[in-house]
């Protein structure tokens, strides 16, 4: 039930996407995220409206990692890092990075040729899959809203979406 | 990708980006530049654009979502607006069905236009390149729902003098592509002066004088 995206951009590469709620282990998964166990993002899917969102950045942190250009030691750090408006990386995975006791968890993986980290990490998960339809319930829209600070004027001529989108697709070119 | 549109900046290429319609814009290099300049010239257009659509949305003026920007091959995707058409497309529709109520008609758009232009102004946004066809109409026409494209000569001014400037392009590119519009351009300029009621004054003033001068500064002494 695993979400395979093709990359537009980089052929080679595709994003996978996996939804749970009713999470029992997230401290080990944690752990093993930590440790270079198993090589995935693993996000808040309280501030992810949609699974776009999380392809646009997935998009720029493959390109970064491509030309050589990322912040990050890691794609799956990147992908975290990309995907938040802070220029700071410890903000960044204090904020949409799983927590300790978090229920509910986002799981990115890219470069998955064989499928082996996402079997490794099917395994390791303790929680009931959802499909990824379902980001727009589990989403928490204010707190969306003042983590990329989207002020109403804005949403009076996009959704709250494209104004994630807009931040995220040009955080490396503006500054707020 | 397919090709749609070659300007003397830009390649613009219709296609997708993961199931949404898109926009790419790549600007090419010139050959006859040198090549350094000619990078960072290009590069510094771009990151320009993306300011300026980033700005326009913070402050309630539709344009375009950006969905990924690569410095290296000097391309942006972007949102494509699709079920649109451009102001001038309308404004030439309306003019011919229409005749002489056309201009009635075409008052509201006119006033709208120039809401938004005195929003723009009032944040220190200068298009420049305020035409008719940079100014897209989404859904129905009669909605007045306008799409502001085409940010590639933008920039962040407070000069009354450039705001002028500003308004005298956008004069004469309504008056030449669409005959006997003065009034609407009287219309947009009153709409314009509610939105920018700060600015809007001194900007008109000057727009007297650039309008006896032409759009260049002359440069005597």
């Amino acid at each position: 039930m695993a979400e395979h995206i093709a990359n537009q951009l980089y052929a080679d590469s595709s994003i996978i996407m996996l939804l749970y709620d009713e999470l029992e282990n997230s401290k080990e998964i944690r752990k093993c995220v930590i440790d270079g166990v198993i090589d995935a993002s693993l996000l808040k899917p309280k501030l992810i409206l949609d699974k776009f969102q999380v392809i646009v950045a997935a998009t720029r942190a493959i390109h970064n990692q491509k030309h050589e250009k990322m912040t990050t030691k890691t794609i799956h750090s990147e992908i975290l890092f990309c995907l938040s408006p802070s220029k700071n990386i410890s903000d960044s995975y204090r904020n949409f990075g799983l927590g300790e006791e978090d229920k509910c968890i986002l799981v990115v993986i890219v470069d998955d040729q064989d499928n082996s980290k996402l079997n490794a990490l099917q395994q390791l998960i303790k929680g009931r899959q959802l499909p990824l339809s379902d980001l727009h319930s589990t989403a928490d829209t204010s707190a969306i809203k003042k983590i990329y600070k989207i002020r109403d004027e804005e949403l009076e001529v996009c959704s709250l979406l494209d104004a994630v989108v807009t931040r995220i697709s040009s955080k490396e070119i503006v500054t707020l | 990708m397919k090709l749609i549109k070659q300007g003397a900046e830009a390649k613009i290429y219709r296609g997708d980006f993961y199931g949404r319609p898109c926009i790419l814009k790549e600007r090419f290099s010139k050959s006859y530049r040198q090549p350094a300049l000619d990078r960072s010239l290009t590069a510094q257009r771009i990151k320009a654009e993306v300011r300026a659509l980033f700005r326009c949305r913070l402050h309630g003026i539709s344009v375009p979502t950006v969905y990924f920007v690569d410095i290296d091959s000097s391309c942006i995707y972007m949102e494509d607006i699709t079920d649109s058409c451009t102001v001038r497309e309308y404004i030439v529709q309306t003019q011919k069905e229409n005749g002489d109520s056309a201009i009635s008609q075409l008052k509201p758009l006119a006033a709208k236009i120039g809401g938004i232009v005195g929003k723009m102004h009032g944040n220190n946004i200068l298009h420049g390149d305020l035409t008719t066809s940079n100014m897209l109409l989404r859904g129905s026409p009669l909605d007045l729902n306008i799409v502001m494209i085409d940010f590639g000569l933008s920039y962040f001014d407070s000069l009354a003098e450039n705001k002028g400037v500003d308004l005298y392009v956008l004069e004469r590119a309504l008056l030449s592509t669409h005959p006997n519009t003065e009034e609407l351009f009287t219309t947009l300029l009153e709409a314009y002066k509610q939105a920018n009621k700060k600015g809007a004054a001194e900007v008109i003033s000057k727009l007297d004088e650039v309008r006896m001068r032409g759009r260049k500064r002359t440069m005597v002494g």
